[in-house]
């Protein structure tokens, strides 16, 4: 891998996390926002298999399956609370559930 | 090919098989064929020995069945069943009597409730499996084993009447002074293990011979411990008096063939351990001939025929412990036979006797049995004529002349105690004719309800039924056997490998005018009013009778002047008041077996209790001190630190910082709106400054 | 050796039954009680099936399996005689116990589960020989036990239950602190019992370690002065409860003072083992003297285990062949008695409500069968030649005669005694009458399977002895310390 590829797709990645930073912050849907989460996730792991490959070690890909599971387990507490608050409160804007404050 | 001696195991096998099913009752039997299995297992054993009997007779008289083998480590433990002279004659003996008296008890129980009825024939049965087991046992593991069977067995048959407090207080004072003693006997087997690595009748008993003189001697006296408590010798007498609360067939069982005559039979088959060691030997004949002569004139006061018989039954055993004292356990074998004979014979007929009567046991419950109970009569006269040892007619005198004429022959010490044992035999008379003298007064005409001394038996359930074989049939047959068995008793010590001893004329003379002094003297104190009231007020001496004064007069006087002679005439008043009252009371201390049962109670009953108590927190103690001690010393412990510490410095700091930390937190509060993306940003900004961080670290 | 995972499957198999017993109770009525059987029964089968394979030895079955072994963690499960006796104990008592607490409903997932748990985690006792994994189920035994006291029990059952779990956690950590001395201090991290064995331990720390085991074991055990809890949890504890302390959780303590302390510190042993004499001579009088008080017939035989496990003691301190075998023998046939005695009281507490003896009698009068069952553990219970128990005392006598003829003596007076107390429970028990017991319904079938199955095992030991002494033989071989008494 040359040198230039590298630093391309740590650009993209950077971008995909970036873009993901963004539609968290900017979106109060919560399924959006959790769509957001996935993709700060993305970004990270391309890097890791862009390092990975760079270095010429498997740990980049290990690293990766690895975000994969956490990405994974994340989204299933994330959807199950989504569906828990759509059925209990109705309520899609994440602004409005302030609840754990007190 | 199989072994003659599997015959052995037939032996017992009967009545332990009825025990099962009869204790186990799988097939809710009725009450007839309760009656025919107990039947059959109390008659087996005897037809089982018959053909053992034979092949002792005719070829060798030696055999072993072994069991199992166990493999201790470095020892072996063989058990095994063993046929000798001994064996063969004690467990023909046993299996005689013991199928005579279950016959006897099928009648004499027929009233029991049949729960009652299955659970009694199941532990005599048992009973009677404990002691043939015993008798046949070739190794020391199987002769524990019938040996504290039958202690069991004894506890639940003398506590049979189990809503009668003083049964079971009579059952469990059996159990208990039986099983101290067998603790002795228990450790002697144990050592005598350790000694020889073996159990083997055959192998220890040689082995026991051979060891060194300091355990020879322990071991000796622990065996002799053992017997001594299990054949109700002094000092261990006194259960056996209590034990007349169980129904009369058991005592017939107990205390004529098996239980008590065990300890005598240990002996015996231990005696060539004892006999090496002549000490010992001579505490045993001390202990024998002292228990007869104790028992025979305890016997004299008692006003109970069952109480009577058990005193009795104490001082034959000690003839019986006599002889193996004196070096002739064959002569002791000849009078267990003898004795086991008579004595069940005894008890049966004076139960059929003064059974239905209001007076319970009591000796006025015998009077006009030769009119209500001829045959039972006439049975309890051969009975009592072999106790008292009438000469030639009676097998009780060949085998007692044979243990006075061993006594004869034992040098100054024999001769000594061969003068005990004569005037234990005139009392032996005495108190075995007391009863049929007793029982040819007439009947008194209202009798009263208000029972005199202590009725012990009281046998609930029985309804008697004149004329039945089952009761006739074994007092016939022992009555024969109690009559016509001095024929056999120079045969039975020939047979068990020794000479009957000769005695010297004069002695035999003697010997045998001493039972009819004896019964002179029952008749005298039956039949002369003055003597019969001075006997039946013995037990309680509260004014001084005629007797009593004579005995002052000749007596009592002549030995008040000694001391006071001795004292040179320095005695006090009150000393010699003392003195007066001392005769009454050993007269008193006799008729109440020696008074034993006070002293234990206030040597080991009382103190035991106490200690009990005081441990369970009565009596001022803690309960359970010692488990409490280190619980409350940890509490304590515990305590006295979180007093010191309860209001202290750091504490206080403690929660001044606590205080702070609370204000402290309400500002940082406000940070928290509870909306997510707040927060997000914050995660955002926090990891971008730390990068920035990270970043600056890394500028040189 | 069989298949390989016998030894793992005994000790998982009640774990998971137990779990399994927990939500059982929704697939059917008392379907928790019948996972529980058929868990445990399936165990029963494995075990009897492994006493047929070709042993190594005295072992009959060993499995190793590492877990992290830069930090010396491993799990070591062996199986000689001892471990095969106590673990068919075990495992036959979990039964009695799960047949026994049939009739309670409050819970019954959670009691079944607690009982199994209970079973698990003796039987990893009973199997482990890596010091770390011994005391992990050594300190989990205490946990199933403490709720059976607290959920299950009867009066001031929370008490007993602290009472019970203070003592034994605190003597727990005796041993704890022995076993984090002797991984650490060793060239390797270890904590396998057999490598631990063969080091040399200075005389002065083998003491000092020896002292911490001994604290968890006599605790266990109990003997006196550290049995106050015993009464307490007993007699609060139910039936099944009872039947597991007196028949499990007192024998894991013997089982932990008949293996360890001659294995790993022979010397510090024999150093300490008059100590342990002279406490179990004084244990055995005192426990039966105390016996002979009780009103209460569980507080009764409670203190009649004290006198047990105290000769049980003396006998593994004796350090000779017979005393040591007796030692083995009488755990087995003391588990077998005492549960039966507890069953059988816990049975008339169902029925009359009370435990009291002032109250209870006419047993035979009322309840033949009763009375008769009474009887068989009556005679257990005192020694009658014939049973198991004898066979224990009588052993342990035996080897008392060899090491010291006073200990031997003590023995034998507490054997006097124990006819004291055992006939005194049976003459208020059974005999005399009780206006409680009228109408009293005699055992039921249910009832008397366990009681028929203790009866037999207890009079099949005891007349064919073999079967238990030939298994025995090799812990006991390897047991033997040569203790001299001054």
């Amino acid at each position: 891998m040359s040198g230039a590829t590298f630093l391309i797709l740590l650009a993209l990645s950077g971008g995909i996390f970036a873009t993901g930073f963004f539609g968290l912050m900017a979106r109060r849907a919560i399924l959006f926002q959790l769509i957001s989460l996935e993709m700060m996730l993305a970004g990270p792991a391309l890097a890791f298999l862009a390092g990975g490959a760079w270095h010429g070690s498997q740990q980049g890909q290990a690293m990766f399956v690895f975000i994969i599971i956490l990405a994974a387990a994340e989204v299933a507490l994330g959807l199950a609370l989504y569906l828990a608050l759509r059925r209990g409160a109705d309520v899609e804007d994440s602004d409005t559930i302030t609840g754990l404050k007190h | 090919m199989l072994s003659p001696y599997l015959l052995l195991l037939l032996v017992p096998a009967p009545p332990l098989a009825v025990f099962l099913i009869l204790g186990l009752d799988p097939f809710f039997l009725r009450r007839k064929a309760v009656q025919a299995l107990a039947l059959l297992g109390g008659i087996a054993p005897f037809f089982a020995m018959l053909p053992l009997l034979g092949l002792c007779l005719g070829t060798e008289c030696y055999g072993v069945m072994p069991i199992f083998t166990l493999v201790f480590g470095q020892s072996e433990v063989a058990l095994a069943l063993l046929l000798d002279p001994m064996s063969t004659l004690v467990g023909l003996t046993v299996a005689a009597v013991g199928a005579l008296v279950i016959t006897y008890a099928i009648d004499y129980m027929s009233d029991a409730r049949i729960a009652d009825l299955r659970r009694f024939f199941a532990l005599m049965n048992l009973f009677l499996a404990a002691m043939l087991t015993m008798v046949l046992a070739g190794d020391t593991i199987t002769f524990f084993f019938g040996w504290e069977l039958m202690g069991l067995c004894s506890f639940f048959l003398i506590a049979y009447n189990t809503s009668l407090p003083q049964a079971v207080a009579a059952g469990r004072k059996a159990f208990i002074i039986t099983r101290f003693a067998d603790a002795f006997l228990l450790a002697g087997l144990l050592l005598l293990f350790l000694e020889a690595n073996s159990v083997r009748l055959d192998v220890l008993i040689p082995a026991g011979t051979m060891m060194t003189e300091e355990r020879h001697v322990v071991i000796a006296l622990l065996l002799l411990a053992g017997a001594l408590g299990k054949s109700a010798q002094v000092p261990f007498h006194t259960w056996l008096p209590s034990a007349m609360a169980g129904p009369t067939p058991v005592s017939a069982l107990l205390h004529s063939a098996t239980m008590v005559a065990a300890g005598a039979f240990m002996l015996a088959r231990f005696s060539p351990i004892v006999m090496s060691e002549p000490a010992v030997q001579t505490i045993a004949a001390i202990f024998g001939a002292g228990t007869a002569a104790f028992g025979a004139l305890s016997a004299i006061f008692q006003t109970d025929v069952k109480r009577l018989l058990a005193y009795s039954s104490i001082s034959q055993i000690g003839f019986m412990v006599l002889a193996i004292g004196l070096g002739a356990p064959e002569v002791a074998i000849a009078h267990f036979v003898v004795h086991a004979m008579f004595k069940s014979l005894l008890f049966l007929a004076a139960g059929d006797i003064t059974h239905g009567s209001d007076l319970g046991t009591s000796l006025q419950a015998m009077r006009g049995a030769l009119r209500r109970r001829p045959i039972s009569f006439l049975a309890y006269v051969a009975g009592a004529a072999s106790l008292a040892g009438l000469p030639i007619v009676t097998a009780g005198w060949w085998s007692k002349e044979a243990i006075l004429a061993t006594a004869w022959e034992g040098g100054a010490f024999g001769i000594a105690i061969w003068v005990l044992a004569l005037l234990t035999a005139t009392c032996t008379a005495i108190y075995a004719f007391r009863p049929v003298f007793e029982a040819l007064q007439p009947e008194p005409a209202h009798i009263s309800h208000a029972r005199r001394g202590h009725p012990v038996a009281l046998d609930l359930h029985y309804r008697p039924r004149w004329g039945s074989g089952f009761i006739t049939l074994p007092l016939v047959l022992l009555a024969a056997g109690s009559l016509l068995g001095g024929i056999i008793v120079g045969p039975i010590i020939r047979f068990l490998g020794a000479e009957a001893p000769h005695p010297a004329h004069l002695p035999e003379l003697v010997a045998a005018v001493a039972p009819f002094v004896g019964m002179a003297g029952a008749a005298a104190i039956t039949f002369v009013p003055a003597l019969a009231a001075a006997v039946a007020g013995a037990r309680d001496m509260r004014r001084p009778t005629r007797l009593d004064r004579k005995f002052q007069r000749w007596v009592i006087e002549p030995y008040v002047r000694l001391v006071r002679f001795l004292a040179g005439n320095r005695i006090g008043a009150r000393a010699e008041a003392e003195l007066e009252l001392r005769h009454v009371q050993i007269v008193r201390w006799l008729s109440r077996g020696a008074r034993m049962d006070g002293i234990y109670q206030a040597l080991f009953v009382r103190p035991f209790v106490n200690i009990v108590r005081w441990l369970n927190g009565h009596r001022g103690g803690t309960v359970d001190p010692v488990g409490t001690f280190p619980v409350s010393l940890a509490l304590q412990g515990t305590q006295a630190l979180v007093e010191r510490l309860a209001h202290d410095r750091f504490d206080r700091f403690w929660m001044r910082l606590a205080n702070r930390l609370v204000r402290l937190w309400v500002l940082v509060c406000a940070i928290q709106t509870g909306r997510s993306r707040d927060y997000a940003l914050g995660a955002a900004l926090g990891t971008a400054a730390l990068l920035v961080i990270a970043w600056g670290t890394t500028w040189n | 050796m069989g298949y390989d995972m016998e030894l793992t499957a005994l000790i998982l198999l009640p774990f998971f039954g137990g779990i399994a017993a927990l939500f059982a109770g929704r697939w059917g009525r008392d379907a928790e009680r019948w996972v529980a059987i058929a868990a445990l029964g399936l165990a029963l089968l494995i075990l009897i099936s492994s006493f047929f394979s070709d042993g190594d030895g005295r072992w009959i079955a060993i499995e190793r399996y590492d877990w992290a072994p830069s930090l010396g963690l491993q799990v070591i499960l062996a199986m000689d005689g001892l471990s095969g006796a106590l673990l068919v104990v075990s495992l036959a008592l979990g039964i009695v116990s799960v047949i026994v607490s049939w009739k309670i409903t409050e819970y019954s997932g959670l009691l079944n589960a607690a009982l199994l748990w209970t079973v698990a985690a003796s039987n990893g006792v009973f199997l482990s020989f890596d010091l770390l994994v011994f005391a992990f189920f050594w300190e989990l035994m205490l946990v199933p036990s403490f709720l059976l006291i607290s959920v299950w029990g009867h009066g001031d059952r929370e008490a007993a239950a602290l009472k019970f779990l203070v003592f034994n956690a605190v003597a727990g950590l005796g041993l704890l602190a022995a076993v984090f001395y002797l991984g650490a201090t060793g060239e390797t991290v270890t904590f396998d019992a057999f490598e631990v064995a063969e080091r040399q331990i200075p005389h002065g720390v083998q003491v000092l370690l020896l002292l911490g085991f001994a604290a968890a074991f006599l605790v266990k055990l109990p003997v006196p002065p550290l049995h106050a809890w015993l009464p307490d949890a007993h007699t609060q504890a139910p039936t099944a409860g009872s039947i597991l302390l007196a028949g499990l959780l007192l024998k894991t303590g013997a089982y932990g003072l008949f293996r360890f302390p001659p294995m790993l510190f022979p010397e510090g042993f024999a150093t300490l083992a008059p100590f342990g004499l002279a406490l179990g001579a004084f244990g055995s009088i005192y426990g039966a003297l105390l016996a002979c008080g009780q009103t209460d017939a569980k507080r009764l035989v409670a203190y009649t285990s004290v006198a047990h496990m105290s000769i049980v003691l003396m006998g593994i301190c004796g350090g000779v062949y017979f005393s040591l075998m007796g030692a083995g023998v009488e755990m087995v046939a003391h588990a077998f008695s005492a549960s039966a005695l507890f069953l059988l009281i816990g049975a008339l507490y169902d029925r009359t409500g009370t435990r009291d003896l002032r109250e209870l009698g006419g047993l035979q009068q009322n309840a033949p069968r009763f009375a008769a069952a009474f009887a068989v553990f009556f005679s257990a219970a005192l020694a009658m030649p014939g049973t198991a128990n004898f066979l224990g005392e009588a052993l342990v006598i035996t080897g008392m005669f060899q090491v010291n003829w006073i200990f031997a003596s003590i023995t034998l007076i507490s054997l006097v005694i124990s006819v004291v107390y055992a006939t005194r429970l049976f003459k208020r028990v059974v005999f005399g009458k009780s206006r409680r017991t009228e109408a009293l319904e005699d055992l039921t079938l249910r009832e008397m399977g366990p009681i028929v199955l203790l009866a037999v095992a207890t009079l099949l030991f005891g007349m064919l002895p073999q079967l238990l002494m030939g298994a025995l033989e090799g812990a006991v071989e390897a047991a033997l310390v040569p203790v001299t008494v001054p």
